[in-house]
């Protein structure tokens, strides 16, 4: 099975070695953003977009979630 | 007739400067075999001096062919068969021979370390006709006239066989890591792939990409978070402040938002100024890692560069041997002779006047120790030849630090003032030097930011100008730039001083990393995560540090170097077995990674005409020169392009235009500094050196 985000291959949910990374970050990071800022999973996955200092895999990662609409796996407390 | 002695020096200024120095008139003849350039001195009786060429021999593959592996049989052999740009070395070593057979006496006089006690072993072992039992060593640390006199006055009876073995070791088991790796990840790629690439890994190489890899992945894999910073305005005797809330990162908007609003239109109450004095010990002398860092951070050089720039200073005899990892001044070294040298250089005066007025002189040393050599100390003598600005600079930078490390520390306060403001904390923060100690002998390369606070007392009130409430996100891990890693590299002991800084260059020149702050390139992953699948042992930094050691009690005697190549033999042969079981699918990942780099080698950026094309550097079939043009020319639907430069390296920043946003491209030219092009034949930064050509053909 191929990555949701690159061609390589899927190695965890979903996800290749490089992107599921990003993937766990991305998710994780969410409840430090929403616990700061209060702010709903798809405006939070359009910050860390744009952010100049989000790294590319994670970026990558925000962009498809974005795009699939995919909802995170996690509580926001 | 009377046979001479023979002294073999490593580099020919080397040579020079010791048949200088044991000539009694100091005027060697120069003579020449094939342009080869050899001195004859006279002192006792006759002294012939030659040099080599750093290594004259190297290691090849016992059994021809370029492309086989595993490949585990080797010989050591002159450079000029095995490598094909050294052709020169050949007259080289015939004129070395030719001189030996009139010699009676044989000197090794290559630098005191592995690789010189290699270079001289293999020629007296192969161009003296195995002389290697019965050479004399000479030993030294700067190529002054004493020291070079005294070392030769005082040769060591025999070479240092220990060191030799040590210097075998390490090459033969660097060749044989290199060669089958490397012929194994080629072979495996180029079998996939009609377009020959050269992918190649090493001992060291492995474990230093996988650092920077590491790295790279969190940066890549990066998430920032938010945070708030309050500063507070404050106004002291007329003078502006920002004074800093007491919670350097506040985590919530909300918490930052109470913090604010309870600040705003408040003054402050100066709670208590704490005072605090702490001495900053003098620096330490300079080891070769050392003096990198220090150059690195102060001018900017890169770690090679710093050691070509030490080693001509060295030849010049203006400092000691620079590759060194000593941080040691033994008292053997004449200081004060030293210092009454430096005395000669007029903004030495001073500083080298108090110095020799002190009854006694005690550097402060560290901890590290070096058998062969201390720690890099400048000579004191004055450059026979004008001296390049970097050469300047690193002489300027290892004479202070000689200096400086003499003298005792330097004082410091730092001033930490609170602020109540509606409760809330905030501080304020200065810092000044009380006694400059050795601050003074190593300006202006200590870095002491003074940063001056009004006098302040406990109760005393404070207006605040305005609150600033700041969003932040949290950074990821910095990149590491050639000093860094070099630390990395010295930390983890892999590698060695004299071979780490050539690393670095191996995995830029195969694109395995860009840039000055390192990135690691899709090229540079997969060729890791290959080694890693396949071969996780030959890029473990636990095993490659243990080889380090082990090759280092060599130096001792308490190993042997034919039972390492043993073990090395033992590490590779089941990697190369698994690489060789799937060469098919390494080939494939690699040679689409090969693939995949060149392409984007060249590309520039999207088209900014047709926007959806592709910009690419491209070659003209007919003419064969470079240009920029869009990938949509091909299906006929753009024509743009851009002219290049035809000479110089071009590289694509993926930096768009500060004036125009469009795309940049760089050019690095040999002699020149790089300059970056922008594609936009309309772009302001154009008309800026059109009008200033202009302006200065009206004058």
């Amino acid at each position: 099975m191929k990555c949701k985000v690159c061609t390589r291959k899927a190695v965890r949910k979903g996800y290749c070695e490089r992107h599921v990374r990003a993937y766990e970050n991305v998710t994780k990071n969410y409840v430090v953003w929403n616990k700061a800022a209060e702010l709903p999973w798809r405006e939070y996955l359009s910050e860390i977009a744009k952010n100049p200092v989000t790294g590319e895999w994670a970026r990558d990662v925000a962009e498809y979630l974005s795009r699939t609409g995919e909802e995170p796996n996690v509580k926001a407390s | 007739m009377e046979k001479y002695t023979l002294v073999i020096a490593e580099k020919p200024d080397a040579a020079k400067r010791i048949a200088q120095a044991l000539d009694v008139s100091q005027k060697p003849a120069i003579m020449h075999d094939k342009r080869v350039p050899y001195y004859s001195a006279k002192r006792d009786g006759e002294i012939v001096v030659v040099s080599a060429l750093g290594h004259l021999y190297t290691i090849t593959a016992a059994q021809k062919g370029r492309s086989h592996y595993p490949v585990f049989a080797f010989k050591w052999v002159p450079r000029y068969v095995a490598e094909k740009g050294a052709s020169h070395v050949r007259a080289w070593l015939e004129t070395i021979s030719k001189l030996a057979k009139g010699a009676g006496v044989f000197v090794d006089a290559c630098d005191y370390d592995i690789e010189g006690s290699l270079i001289g072993y293999s020629i007296l072992k192969h161009a003296c006709e195995g002389k290697d039992h019965e050479a004399k060593r000479m030993k030294y640390s700067t190529l002054t006239k004493e020291e070079i006199e005294r070392a030769y006055d005082n040769l060591l009876p025999h070479l240092d066989f220990a060191l030799i073995e040590a210097g075998r070791a390490r090459h033969e088991v660097d060749w044989l890591y290199g060669i089958n790796l490397t012929r194994a990840l080629t072979t495996s790629a180029n079998k996939t792939s009609t377009q020959y690439a050269t992918l190649s890994t090493g001992r060291v190489q492995g474990p230093t990409l996988k650092f920077l890899a590491a790295r790279e992945k969190s940066i890549r894999a990066f998430v920032p978070a938010p945070y708030w910073k309050v500063t507070a305005q404050v106004k002291i005797d007329g003078q502006a402040f920002g004074a800093e809330h007491g919670k350097r990162t506040i985590k919530t908007k909300e918490e930052a938002d109470t913090i604010l609003n309870s600040c705003k239109g408040r003054t402050g109450l100066v709670e208590k100024v704490v005072t605090k004095q702490f001495w900053q010990s003098s620096p330490l002398p300079f080891d070769l890692s050392a003096l990198q860092n220090e150059a690195y951070n102060l001018f900017g050089y890169t770690p090679k560069r710093t050691a070509n720039i030490a080693q001509h200073l060295y030849l010049d005899a203006l400092i000691s041997y620079p590759r060194t990892s000593s941080q040691e001044l033994p008292h053997t070294i004449d200081y004060r002779a030293i210092l009454r040298n430096l005395n000669r250089v007029p903004q030495y005066k001073q500083l080298t006047a108090e110095l020799l007025a002190r009854p006694e002189l005690r550097p402060n040393e560290g901890e590290k120790h070096d058998p062969a050599h201390p720690a890099i100390y400048p000579t004191g003598n004055i450059p026979e030849r004008t001296l390049e600005a970097p050469e300047r600079n690193v002489l300027s930078l290892i004479s202070r630090r000689f200096m400086a490390v003499f003298v005792e520390p330097s004082s410091i306060q730092s001033v930490k003032a609170y602020i109540n403001i509606n409760d809330n904390r905030f501080f304020l923060g200065g810092r000044r030097v009380l006694k400059e100690g050795w601050l003074r002998f190593y300006a202006p390369f200590a870095r002491t930011a003074e940063i001056a606070l009004p006098p302040l007392k406990g109760g005393q009130t404070i207006p605040v100008k305005k609150v600033i409430l700041e969003r932040r996100f949290t950074r990821p891990p910095p990149r590491h730039n050639p000093c860094s890693l070099l630390r990395k590299m010295d930390q983890h002991e892999i590698g060695t001083k004299a071979t780490r800084a050539d690393i670095m260059q191996t995995l830029h020149d195969r694109k395995y990393i860009r840039d000055e702050n390192i990135v690691v390139t899709d090229l540079g992953f997969e060729v890791l995560e290959v080694l890693e699948e396949y071969c996780p042992t030959v890029v473990s930094v636990r095993m490659t540090r243990e080889l380090e050691h082990r090759m280092n009690r060599i130096l001792a005697a308490s190993e042997k170097r034919e039972k390492i190549l043993e073990e090395a033999v033992g590490i590779l042969k089941p990697a190369l077995e698994k690489i060789r079981e799937n060469e098919k699918k390494i080939g494939e990942q690699l040679s689409n990674a090969v693939r995949e780099a060149r392409t984007e080698e060249r590309a520039v950026a999207s088209c900014p005409i047709c926007k959806t094309g592709k910009l690419v550097i491209l070659y003209s079939r007919k003419t064969g020169k470079r240009f920029v043009g869009c990938t949509n020319h091909f299906q006929g639907q753009c024509n743009t392009s851009f002219p290049l430069p035809q000479r110089g390296t071009i590289r694509v920043p993926k930096k768009s235009c500060s004036l125009c946003n469009w795309p940049t491209v760089q050019v690095i030219a040999k002699g020149r500094h790089p300059w970056t092009i922008c594609l936009n034949p309309e772009c302001p930064s154009r008309n800026g050196r059109r009008g200033k050509i202009e302006v200065q053909s009206m004058h």
